[in-house]
């Protein structure tokens, strides 16, 4: 019977530990991947959340990567990304480097994209097991000016219950200077 | 009277659900009129009604390796067939054309599913071009790294086996498998974290002896090591030929014997 209880905490401490620990920073590894559970600093939101905080005014940040047209790329080539409604889709916000002038870059136009409201609440995401989506949540929960919400089963999970629409990218983050 | 504006309220509700619904199902119909209209030139495909069965899986457990069944009820009135995946990057998978050497009742490909899309299997016979369509949920399949090691991809990139199944009515069920690992030019590697830039199989062809069986081209929604499923008209004991060409101009030529009758 003891021996039965040992083992059983030796099984769920071994299931503890199978789960992904939160980086003490920004992700650095391969992006796509299993990611942890939680995100310090944000709240974790399922689709229904997310319709309703877009419904009252939150900004929906979708980090979805962008892919890369290849040099040698077939003639016919017609990309389409589809997202939750009214999404900004800002490819590449998921990086994890420390790149300060990146880091500016980001801040200023999460402001621009805030508007009038500098508090404005977020919701980041872009497809399950996506590191992206856990980055830009984390530089926005760091900074602490507004309300983060991260939603992990991102445009798939959204798309379960609810209509996606085809989303442009929005290339100023990266044009900027 | 209130009770009417609350009916009122209730059916204006329902209509901007329903408007809502019909959005993404019109967008989504935008996409593959829009696709067509360039494949096709402008010319519309109707619908298949009964000539064309798509048998793929509802939700994809590899995105990066979905089977697509296709059946055809009428495949002696058929000169072409093309496999679109509406919202890949490169939407159409295969484009593939017939030849008398070939039966193409039943059609097996694994192709690369980037999103959740609708997949179309378009049709050309005597009286126009008929289409199909079914909705995959699956994704990630374009940038999906490879599971093995890309080096030992390269060396074996090129080998072929001709599978032999059951004869029926005529023909013999065959499957052309290709080592191959299709690079996209879009699949990131993990360790070097550099796009491994794109070689993909461009065409695919099958004779035996001067008969065509298929002419296929191919591109990156192709699986990497792709399967191609069909049935073979035989004629006599001359080789099956198959030659697969990629994007860097490679040529592979292998012979493959025709299955022993047992007599």
């Amino acid at each position: 019977m003891r021996r039965a209880l040992a083992l059983a905490l030796l099984l769920m401490a071994r299931a503890a530990c199978a789960e992904v620990a939160e980086p003490p920073g920004l992700w650095t590894g391969p992006m796509q991947g299993e990611t942890p559970k939680t995100l310090a600093g944000a709240r974790i939101v399922d689709a229904d959340q997310v319709k309703a905080l877009a419904a009252a005014g939150a900004l929906l940040l979708d980090v979805s990567a962008e892919p890369p047209k290849p040099a040698d790329a077939p003639k016919f080539w017609a990309p389409i990304h589809r997202s939750i409604p009214g999404a900004v889709w800002l490819p590449g916000a998921g990086r994890g480097d420390p790149d300060p002038v990146f880091a500016e870059k980001f801040a200023r136009h999460m402001a621009v994209l805030s508007g009038a409201n500098p508090g404005r609440a977020v919701v980041v995401f872009c497809h399950p097991a996506c590191w992206g989506s856990w980055n830009a949540g984390k530089r926005l929960a760091r900074n602490g000016d507004r309300p983060v919400f991260w939603f992990p089963g991102g445009i798939e999970a959204y798309e379960e219950k609810f209509d996606v629409a085809p989303v442009a990218p929005d290339r100023a983050l990266l044009a900027a200077p | 009277m209130t009770r009417m504006a609350l009916v009122l309220i209730l059916s204006c509700v329902a209509v901007l659900a329903r408007a809502q619904d019909a959005d993404e199902a019109g967008q989504r119909e935008k996409r593959w009129t829009d696709l067509a209209t360039v494949l096709f030139d402008g010319r519309a495909p109707a619908p298949a009604e009964g000539l064309i069965d798509i048998d793929a899986p509802n939700r994809a457990e590899d995105a990066a390796l979905v089977p697509v069944r296709v059946t055809l009820s009428q495949p002696g009135a058929v000169e072409a067939l093309w496999l679109v995946i509406d919202d890949n990057p490169s939407p159409l998978a295969a484009h593939m054309i017939f030849g008398p050497g070939l039966d193409a009742r039943n059609l097996s490909f694994r192709v690369r599913v980037d999103s959740y899309s609708f997949i179309h299997v378009v049709i050309a016979t005597a009286e126009g071009l008929r289409v199909a369509q079914k909705f995959i949920k699956a994704s990630g399949g374009c940038s999906a790294p490879m599971d093995a090691d890309e080096d030992a991809a390269r060396k074996t990139m090129g080998e072929m086996r001709l599978k032999w199944g059951k004869p029926q009515d005529g023909a013999t069920a065959a499957k052309l498998m290709i080592r191959h690992p299709n690079f996209n030019g879009m699949q990131m590697n993990q360790l070097t974290r550099l796009y491994t830039p794109a070689d993909y199989i461009e065409t695919i062809s099958l004779r035996q002896g001067e008969t065509k069986i298929f002419d296929l081209d191919g591109g990156i929604s192709l699986s990497s090591d792709p399967v191609l499923g069909f049935g073979v008209r035989l004629s006599g004991a001359a080789p099956i030929e198959a030659t697969v060409t990629d994007s860097l101009k490679n040529v592979w030529t292998q012979e493959f014997a025709p299955p022993s009758t047992g007599e």
